[in-house]
């Protein structure tokens, strides 16, 4: 027969037993139930009941805990009926509980309420607490503030769920600021213990899309407790890491969740989350531009228009001058004139009494120059009368001599005298025998009448 | 300005600035011209952008934008 051998740890300790598992699983229950009682906060999921008790699990972010409970403890609580659901938030009293099984019953580790109720806001304000300091202290509340929102982006992400008012209300207030972009829908329950994987999972999936540029989450007004599941650790990491910026309005009130702690923006109504997530009013913007461009066309004409008039009125400056100029030299020339025709006038004022007084002096000197002369013409006349009538003698005598003399050279008294006259047939006299040879043909003049003559042979010298 | 601005609120930023500059008075007639000028790109780049969003909303779902971006990329 093989001896038998104590068991023994991984490092050969040797260790007390071995012992009846049946006697450890009842004194394992025993322990348990030995340990201090305690009150736990979480969500209820996966309830189940038996003829005598319900069985559910209590967790949170961070574990759960199978839990039990005796059904007459359970109506003791004072539920309202159908309390103790998937997802609501409670707290239990009790503690740790074995259930050893035996026969055919498996053994269970429970955790055994004894009392239960649905958590108030102060539980989950505590516990909300608690969380925020923790993510506040992990700098999770300023990544999302970092991040640049566009004024004006032209597809926005939207999670919420389908039907309800806070969908209607965010398109009215984006339709309001006349912003006509692209909503991408990511619906998503908004409250239950499904909501927050959910709600994260779309968030993931609007950020994947490079096409979004802003996130609106949101839903409509609730208690803490309807509003939990926008207090997810996982959700409330999920988001602060996300790289488009969240705009969150949960409920009525800004910062009830903690997911408005880690957003971007927390609003208040869906209506003011449009407006966070299109900041530009639209309509005000396109009335704006329509100013600056107005603004725009008033200054660039005025600033030209302005110096157009100050070059205009510098242009005009030189020709300005020169009127002055010539105003001033034509007043110069008008003194001028006038002052030349005031001298011009006392000169000849003056002149002419010079005139006068020169020309009377003349007169009278003229006049007795006259008388003068007057008087010695008179004298001279008896002495002229005698003068001439000596000079007609003379003069009758020698016009007779002449005319004596005249007649003497008269051909006509030569021709008396018996001469003749020989004449060209023009009347010229040919005076010589060379000449009437040339002639041929003369006419003689004698003093009773001409007689026309041919000349015949050669002159005939005298010797 | 021949480069387009970044984002539409770049663009109002320096509208702004020029319209500060130009109400001072201060701008000579060279810069004023080309500060209009400039002035007026970033209107209509502003203009264009306020008509990308102008033309009605349009609603999708997360869905049909994966399946549209899936059928861009292939």
């Amino acid at each position: 027969m093989t001896e038998a051998r104590a068991a023994t740890g991984p490092d050969r300790v040797e260790l007390p037993g071995p012992f009846p598992v049946g006697r450890y699983a009842r004194r394992l229950q025993e322990w348990m139930r030995e340990r201090a009682r305690v009150t736990l906060i979480g969500e209820v999921t996966g309830v189940s009941r038996s003829r005598v008790q319900a069985y559910f699990e209590l967790r949170d972010g961070e574990g759960a805990i199978p839990c039990t409970i005796w059904l007459n403890d359970l109506e003791r609580a004072g539920l309202p009926d159908g309390a103790l659901r998937d997802g609501a938030e409670v707290v239990i009293a009790g503690g740790p509980d074995y259930y050893p099984g035996g026969g055919t019953a498996s053994p269970s580790f429970s955790f055994r309420a004894t009392d239960v109720r649905l958590a108030g806001e102060g539980d989950l304000l505590a516990r909300l607490e608690a969380l925020r300091k923790q993510l506040r202290a992990e700098g999770l509340f300023e990544l999302q503030k970092q991040l640049a929102r566009p004024l004006l982006p032209k597809v926005l992400g939207v999670v919420t769920a389908e039907t309800g008012a806070a969908r209607r209300d965010l398109l009215a207030g984006l339709r309001r600021r006349g912003w006509g972009g692209t909503v991408v829908w990511a619906f998503a329950p908004v409250q239950d213990r499904h909501a927050a994987p959910a709600i994260a999972a779309a968030l993931q999936g609007l950020a994947a899309s490079p096409e979004v540029e802003a996130i609106v989450v949101t839903r409509g007004g609730g208690s803490l407790a309807d509003l939990w599941a926008f207090c997810d650790e996982t959700l409330c990491r999920t988001v602060a890491m996300l790289r488009v910026p969240v705009v969150s309005a949960i409920g009525h009130e800004r910062d009830s969740t903690l997911i408005d702690d880690v957003a971007a923006v927390a609003c208040s109504t869906p209506t003011h989350a449009a407006e966070a997530a299109v900041p530009l009013d639209c309509i005000a913007a396109r009335q704006g531009l329509g100013r600056c461009v107005a603004s725009l066309r008033r200054v660039g004409e005025s600033a030209i228009g302005a110096r157009a008039r100050h070059l205009a009125a510098l242009a005009r400056g030189p020709a300005r001058a020169l009127q002055r100029e010539r105003r001033v030299l034509n007043q110069k020339i008008r003194e001028i004139r006038a002052a030349s025709e005031r001298g011009v006038a006392e000169r000849s004022g003056f002149q002419h009494r010079i005139a006068a007084l020169v020309l009377g002096r003349a007169r009278l000197r003229a006049a007795e120059r006259a008388v003068e002369a007057e008087r010695a013409n008179a004298r001279r006349g008896a002495g002229l009368d005698r003068v001439a009538a000596g000079a007609l003698r003379e003069r009758r005598e020698a016009l007779r001599r002449a005319a004596v003399a005249l007649r003497a050279h008269d051909p006509e008294r030569t021709l008396e005298r018996g001469y003749a006259l020989a004449e060209t047939a023009s009347g010229e006299p040919v005076t010589s025998a060379a000449a009437a040879v040339a002639a041929a043909q003369v006419r003689l003049r004698f003093a009773d009448g001409g007689v026309e003559a041919e000349i015949g042979g050669e002159v005939e010298r005298e010797a | 300005m021949s480069e387009k601005p970044e984002s539409y609120e770049v663009a109002v930023e320096r509208l702004e600035e020029i319209i500060d500059r130009l109400d001072s008075g201060q701008a000579g007639l060279r810069e004023t011209l080309e500060l209009c000028h400039e002035g007026r790109e970033l209107v209509t780049y502003c203009a264009a952008e306020l008509d990308a969003v102008g033309e009605g909303l349009k609603e999708l779902k997360l869905d049909e934008l994966a399946t549209r971006l899936d059928s861009e990329t292939t």
